[in-house]
């Protein structure tokens, strides 16, 4: 029954939140003029022909992909109370790096494509790492010094594409790198679908689709199942109390931002691998931002995360049948900032219920959340409110906490110490 | 003082209680007006709670505040700032890059035609500033100011908003011996204009200095007033810390040749380089031996505790576990050596209050079994294990699944007994292992660190609780300034003995005491 009303509990929160944002985006849509009811019934309509309805579910999911990614990696950091701003730029670095190796050097299939994997995943890692570094040796918090890192990688990613690997020809209205072989593609998974008895769509299904579902069981089992995960975590409740412990805090943020980055890096693999095949000006960009909000939405689980994408991934379909119809495009974005808001506001309220419940010892089901994203698990009660981005900035210190940082925290909510 | 003038402040019978502890119980508190009034204790003998509820922060869930003889009721601080209260807190609330000037305004600026009137201001503060001889220039940037300066910014912040009554919080903490003797010059000058002070402190000396009457809290109520001028720093030490000894029944001596930890003149500096918190401590804690560091708290021995944990360096040393060097070891390989930790805050250090009792289970134990199997956590097993020592150590809890923070101070801190025992430790590092837990959990956790001394197990005990430090140890020594100042046989001290050598008043410099 415990943990049966934990899930119910869980839900809720979320679950509100989403009738609750969905009730404002109406009220929002009716007051440009425009009938909610349309709206919706724009974004659910998938088409009339069983082709167009696969090739709707299809965007949908490969849109999915690297939103997932995304929300992997930012999760990742946010577990240890670390807030990777950066994967952003980490991504689009190791997109353009990724490309550029992957045309340049010729290998049999399936080592061509690990060998560009690992390339993104390195270069990934890397940008994140120098965040990491900066951290544990000057102090710097990793929010300032991601964020710079971002206008870095974005500059330097222009620079790479335009200059050394640039492929396309002079004059051309699309720079790109030069195209990836074909042994280095990534085969679709149409065939699954068409097995599966649907129609054909018009693209393909990215094969990265399995990649990411591994990569979401192995975080998954990382965090929750592992001596790293348990140090992780706890660091990421009380850093105080984990350095007791014996974790080396430096260490962890070391070790944590390199694993973010390698994901990070793999966010832009799906769109290379399954389908842009080179990196261009216009590769998709925003991902990393994107996948802070899906974080956050998804409570910084893997399962939760990929609910999140899903649900991001389908607004963002919407956007172009909805200008058909006449509705501004930037609805969708409406809807996915209130989600958003609602979601990190009904999660907090959750987290101080369930704590209040526990406290007077009426609950026996821990916190639901006890994460990076909603402020020091350990700290006042009355703590800052949980991060949406890198505005606040609090309760970040992990590695280089220093005495002032300590001292906030004995003024503890229980106010018994003298 | 005229006996028949009301009082400037007067609690009766507050009581606060947070959960699983109650802060403060039946506290009696009369300030005349014009005096200062100290309120001595032990840290989380409960001063904070107090001043919290008398400053507005949180209301008491019994008793009466009255001002000037009129029973009031705080929402806020904003409410006891109109009511003439103010505060001084021990960490200064200051933005370095603001003048003084504007740092004293700040919340309460006067205004001219909606801009800050600069002129109106500086009169003000430079008025203050003459009448309670602060010595302050309106113009100086706060980030060019000494500590002492800092702390008379804070004060007049307070007086500048029309404060009768000045809460202190620590005000010494912070200060070395010439700037104490300049705040105590300030506060003569706040009493001689009719003002009243609150001073909060447990530096006994200093108290006895500047005092007009004392309030002892212990254990979170009020058990006596003392006059400075008749009772002495260890009358007072032995108020605040309690000299009702416990029949400590009749004890073998367990105490083995086998050393289990050896410090040779380890030092530890505030920062590299700096004053030294911890000042050439040398010791040893034998096999069987239970050795305790007495000394009024903040003396170092929370520094000696992190040295010896290794989450602070050494600046010089020798820190020896059994026969190996341990000074360049992580805190995880010193707990790997056999070293238990009891941390001085549980919630701080000991816990992860949101997680449940398994995974807290886990915690510094995170290499070793039964928690895990390899490089996994081994759910099963540490769950299995907290149903253990939740039985074993009797804490009082539905399950292993149950959040650590829904549990009672005394029922967290018998898990984190229980869960350091279990790893059958050499050494046990206890800093104030029955703070804050009530009276049943701390007999028990007694009972616990007599049974693991009879096993074998050498225990460091760090305590402000003198019977716990008389009844448990076998060597005594005491910590004063950072330094080890005396080592006594616990058999044969009393703790009037104790006191005086734990305030330093044992080696002469105590001046009116010792009637």
């Amino acid at each position: 029954m415990t943990a049966l009303r934990r899930l119910g509990l869980s839900l809720m929160a979320p679950a509100i939140a989403l009738v609750v944002a969905l009730a404002l985006s109406a009220a929002v849509i009716a007051l440009i003029g425009q009938n909610p009811a349309t709206a919706v019934r724009v974004m659910f309509d998938f088409g009339d022909s069983p082709a167009q309805q696969t090739q709707a579910i299809v965007v949908v999911l490969n849109r999915a992909v690297p939103l997932f990614l995304a929300g992997l990696a930012v999760s990742v950091a946010f577990r240890m109370g670390l807030f990777n701003i950066g994967v952003e730029g980490q991504y689009r670095i190791a997109t353009v790096l990724a490309a550029g190796a992957g045309a340049a050097v010729v290998l049999p299939g399936p080592l061509h494509l690990l060998f560009i994997v690992v390339v993104a995943m390195a270069v990934g890692a890397f940008w994140a790492g120098i965040v990491a570094v900066l951290k544990v040796t000057r102090g710097v918090s990793e929010v300032i010094s991601s964020i710079m890192l971002n206008f870095i990688a974005l500059g330097l990613a222009s620079y790479l594409l335009t200059g050394p690997l640039r492929g396309s020809p002079e004059g051309a209205s699309i720079i790109t790198t030069s195209p990836i072989p074909e042994s280095g593609w990534f085969p679709g998974l149409n065939g699954v679908l068409t097995g599966l008895g649907l129609a054909e769509p018009r693209s393909d299904l990215y094969g990265f689709l399995v990649v990411a579902v591994v990569v979401g069981i192995v975080v998954a089992v990382l965090i929750k199942r592992t001596r790293f995960g348990f140090d992780l975590r706890a660091t990421g409740m009380s850093a105080s109390a984990a350095t007791a412990s014996g974790v080396d805090a430096r260490g962890m943020v070391l070790k944590t931002m390199l694993i973010s980055g390698a994901i990070a890096g793999l966010i832009g693999m799906p769109d290379l691998l399954g389908d842009a095949r080179s990196y261009n000006t216009e590769f998709t960009a925003g991902l990393g931002f994107l996948g802070i909000a899906v974080a956050l939405l998804g409570r910084n689980s893997p399962l939760g995360i990929a609910f999140g994408a899903l649900l991001f991934a389908f607004l963002d379909r919407a956007a172009i049948p909805l200008q058909f119809a006449d509705i501004p495009a930037s609805v969708v974005t409406i809807i996915q900032g209130t989600i958003v808001l609602a979601v990190v506001i009904a999660n907090e309220i959750a987290r101080r219920v369930t704590r209040q419940q526990a406290e007077r010892g009426s609950a026996v089901a821990p916190p639901t959340t006890g994460d990076g994203s909603t402020g020091d698990g350990q700290g006042p009660g009355d703590g800052p409110p949980p991060d949406v981005g890198p505005t606040t900035g609090t309760g970040t210190g992990v590695g280089v906490r220093n005495a002032a940082g300590d001292a906030g925290r004995t003024d503890s909510r229980q106010g018994a110490g003298a | 003082m005229n006996e028949s003038a009301p009082l400037a402040v007067e609690l009766r019978g507050i009581t606060k209680r947070f959960p699983g502890v109650v802060a403060n119980k039946d506290i009696e508190l009369r300030v005349q007006r014009g005096e200062v009034h100290a309120i001595v204790g032990e840290n989380g003998a409960g001063k904070s709670t107090l001043m919290k509820t008398l400053y507005g922060m949180h209301r008491p869930d019994e008793g009466q505040i009255l001002l000037d003889g009129e029973p009031v009721t705080f929402r806020s601080p904003a409410d006891a700032i109109a009511a003439g209260i103010g505060m001084v807190h021990q960490h200064f609330m200051l933005a370095d890059n603001f003048t003084v000037l504007e740092n004293v305004v700040l919340g309460s600026e006067p205004t001219k035609g909606g801009r800050l009137d600069r002129s109106a201001a500086r009169r003000r503060i430079q008025e203050i500033s003459d009448s309670y001889a602060l010595g302050l220039d309106p113009d100086t940037l706060v980030e060019d100011l000494g500590v002492g300066d800092r702390q008379r910014v804070e004060i007049a912040k307070v007086l500048y908003r029309g404060a009768t009554t000045l809460i202190l919080d620590e005000p010494t903490a912070v200060l070395v011996p010439q700037e104490v003797d300049e705040l105590f010059g300030n506060l003569a000058e706040l009493k001689r204009e009719g003002l009243t002070v609150i001073f909060i402190s447990h530096k006994l000396d200093e108290v006895r200095k500047v005092a007009d009457s004392i309030t002892v809290i212990r254990r979170g109520t009020t058990v006596g007033t003392a006059d400075p001028r008749t009772t002495s720093a260890k009358e007072l030490a032995e108020m605040m810390v309690g000299a009702e000894l416990p029949v400590v029944a009749k004890r073998e001596s367990t105490v083995r040749d086998v050393p289990v930890l050896r410090m040779r003149g380890v030092t530890v500096t505030a920062v590299a380089g700096g004053r030294a918190v911890v000042d050439d401590v040398s010791l040893t804690v034998r096999e069987g031996e239970v050795v305790g560091i007495a000394g009024v708290e903040g003396n170092g021995q929370a520094e000696l505790v992190d040295a010896i944990m290794g989450l602070r360096p050494l600046a010089a040393g020798e820190l020896r576990l059994g026969d190996e060097d341990v000074a360049h070891w992580s805190t995880r390989r010193r707990r790997e050596g056999g070293i238990g930790f009891v941390p001085e805050d549980r919630h701080r250090q000991g816990m992860l209050l949101d997680a449940p009792l398994w995974e807290n289970r886990i915690l510094g134990h995170q290499t070793r079994p039964p928690a895990v199997k390899g490089a996994f956590i081994d759910r099963r097993a540490a769950r299995a294990d907290t149903a253990r020592i939740m039985q074993e150590y009797d804490v009082r809890a539905p399950g292993p699944d149950t959040a650590a923070i829904a549990l009672s101070g005394g029922n967290q801190q018998k898990l984190i007994v229980g869960r350091e025992m279990s790893a059958q430790p050499r050494l046990l590092v206890a800093a104030h292992p029955t703070r804050g837990v009530d009276v049943g959990a701390q007999s028990g956790i007694w009972e616990l660190l007599k049974d693991a001394r009879a096993e074998g197990m050498g225990i460091l005990l760090v305590s402000a609780d003198l019977d716990e430090l008389i009844g448990l140890s076998d060597t005594l020594h005491v910590m004063l300034r950072g330094a080890l100042v005396a080592t006594l046989d616990p058999r044969e001290v009393t703790p009037e003995e104790l006191g005086g050598h734990m305030t330093g008043a044992a080696r002469g410099d105590d001046s009116a005491g010792a009637a």
